[in-house]
């Protein structure tokens, strides 16, 4: 573009923002409408030998939840029985990140039972990331409850 | 009406506007533009015309650009053009006027709202406009006229009649999460989903009839679409792993999302009418919260691969990867903002998150935000805003702040356990 056109179409973008407008607007009346889901999946049957507990932004288990695994891997194979792995973060980082973090926690679990004999197609794993904390506050109190991966069986 | 009748009316919807923002201005902020908005003459039966100035005022004061005069302090009450004194308004150092009046509309039930905006320095009407609704969007008729006045005095289009979108949590008066739609300003908060279980990650499509959302309804992460007119949803195709963090593409033809069947967490783009999933990034880390960009040729995504989380862009086209952010060891949840030009993501300086902003030329970092867990920041679509999630106590809430960091406010008018908000484009 050269400096001629430039220059007059500067002009007219001056001349058409110096000018009054015209507007003529409506609002819309339509309202957004509500669904709702049911089917509620509960947190019991939870003791402290099927809850492993994990450090801020890490997915390894130490060697006391190791134990805890291979106690419940014989309680599974024993009783023939199926499993659920729940992973959770404390709400620190973002929330996303965090879903991401909860299934690399319900995943080393899942990892362990496999190692210690049970078949994988029993097991199933979903993260639930800092969106069901076990416990509320934001402290260390807290949060280390809530950094935690829950072996359900049934 | 009485004049006393009107100061009781008066001193009762500033009470009640008052609440519905608490704002705060920070140090260094320049003076404000003033502006007279003349109550409208209201030439309806129903005695509503201080409310309208009220929605107005509370609109354009929101983030601190403007200051409204007390109608108690104006000389006159023109409702037309030949009663506009310039130099007395110019006397009360106004810049500028609105003028205007209210009449039943036409059609059964629907009032219009005519007005003038004059610049008191150039002494000449800058806009003409009207306003035509049914008399219960009251709210919305003020909201537009806002709308109008900040993008002919500041440039840029108003937000005021655009809405956001939240997560409300379980709380003692609700067992369920609910997803939420609210004006800007915090008013009429309607749940258009609500859920024994968790919800996740409102976002909206560019048409804004649609939001797309996770919901853990059916036992495990799963992408769903509703329509906001119908409340008609559908669940986006399954697959195994986390289904999750959807983002409209700019045209509304594609979602990019983040699914973990791989193996592990990577970024894929939906396609709404093949209903297909295509894989754009592939890495054993976490890769997670995808935003695309305004031009629609790269997206933005957070990864864990250099060892801490980090935000980088990926080109829609070629797969090819650029890393963006460099301070610090955890930056996470980008935006773009509506230009392109810079994006406002989570920060985490000495354990504590901050929202900031990075400009993509010069790579520069600006700490928005000093409160504590700060998060899930959403950009007004004329760029000028952000508002994120954050702690008033144990409660999860809304703040706000302007992008230039002067002004902040809290959304205090939003009850209950509020987070994700989601700011929808402008289109009504």
């Amino acid at each position: 573009m050269n400096i001629t056109h430039k220059f007059i179409l500067t002009l007219i973008v001056f001349f058409l923002a110096s000018c009054s407008s015209v507007s003529m607007d409506r609002t819309n009346d339509a309202t957004a409408i509500s669904a709702t889901a049911t089917g509620a999946y509960s947190d019991t049957g939870i003791t402290s030998n099927n809850i492993l507990y994990f450090a801020y932004d890490k997915s390894d288990i130490n060697s006391e939840g190791r134990t805890k695994i291979r106690t419940l891997a014989k309680l599974i194979n024993d009783n023939n029985l199926s499993v659920r792995i729940e992973g959770h973060c404390d709400e620190r980082g973002t929330r996303e990140y965090n879903l991401a973090l909860g299934e690399k926690r319900a995943k080393t679990v899942a990892e362990l039972l496999i190692i210690n004999g049970v078949a994988s197609d029993k097991i199933d794993t979903v993260s639930y990331g800092e969106e069901k904390p076990a416990s509320p506050g934001s402290n260390e109190r807290s949060w280390s409850q809530n950094r935690r991966a829950l072996v359900k069986t049934f | 009406m009485p004049k006393n009748i009107i100061l009781i009316c008066l001193v009762l919807f500033i009470t009640n506007i008052h609440s519905q923002l608490r704002i705060e201005i920070k140090g260094g902020a320049e003076d404000p533009i003033s502006i007279g908005i003349v109550p409208l003459e209201w030439n309806l039966d129903s005695p509503q015309d201080i409310y309208l100035h009220q929605i107005i005022k509370s609109d354009l004061e929101s983030f601190g650009e403007f200051k409204v005069l007390p109608p108690e302090n104006m000389l006159s009450f023109p409702s037309k053009k030949e009663e506009v004194f310039f130099k007395d308004w110019r006397m009360l150092g106004v810049d500028y006027l609105v003028i205007g009046r209210v009449n039943v509309a036409d059609f059964p039930g629907e009032i219009i709202a005519s007005y003038t905006i004059f610049d008191i320095v150039r002494e000449k009407s800058i806009h003409r406009g009207s306003v035509i609704g049914p008399v219960q969007t009251l709210r919305k008729i003020g909201h537009k006229i806002s709308d109008k006045i900040y993008s002919r005095v500041q440039g840029i289009p108003g937000i005021f009649s655009t809405k956001i979108a939240y997560i409300d949590k379980p709380s003692k008066g609700d067992p369920n999460y609910n997803l939420r739609i609210t004006d800007i300003d915090g008013y009429d908060s309607l749940s258009i989903f609500s859920s024994p279980q968790p919800l996740m990650s409102p976002s909206w499509s560019p048409d804004r009839q649609n939001i797309a959302y996770v919901s853990f309804e059916e036992g495990t992460s799963r992408i769903f679409l509703q329509q906001l007119n119908s409340a008609q949803r559908q669940g986006v195709k399954l697959e195994e792993g986390i289904n999750s963090s959807p983002n409209w593409s700019p045209n509304g033809d594609k979602i990019s999302a983040v699914l973990s069947k791989s193996g592990n967490p990577d970024i894929f783009i939906y396609d709404l009418k093949r209903n297909t999933w295509k894989q754009i990034t592939k890495h054993f880390g976490i890769d997670t919260e995808p935003d695309w960009s305004p031009s629609s040729k790269t997206i933005l995504f957070t990864s864990n691969r250099s060892g801490s989380p980090q935000i980088y862009e990926v080109n829609v086209r070629s797969n090819k990867i650029k890393r963006l952010t460099f301070e610090g060891t955890y930056n996470a949840r980008g935006r773009y903002l509506p230009d392109g030009k810079g994006i406002v993501f989570v920060h985490r300086k000495n354990g504590v998150f901050h929202i900031a902003t990075q400009n993509l030329k010069t790579g520069k970092i600006r700490i928005l935000t000093d409160t504590f867990l700060d998060e899930s920041p959403t950009v007004s679509p004329n760029g000028n805003v952000v508002i994120y999630a954050t702690k008033d106590g144990d409660r999860d809430t809304l703040a706000g702040i302007t992008i230039d960091g002067k002004t902040k406010f809290v959304m205090s008018s939003i009850k209950g356990e509020a987070r994700e908000p989601a700011w929808s484009p402008l289109i009504d």
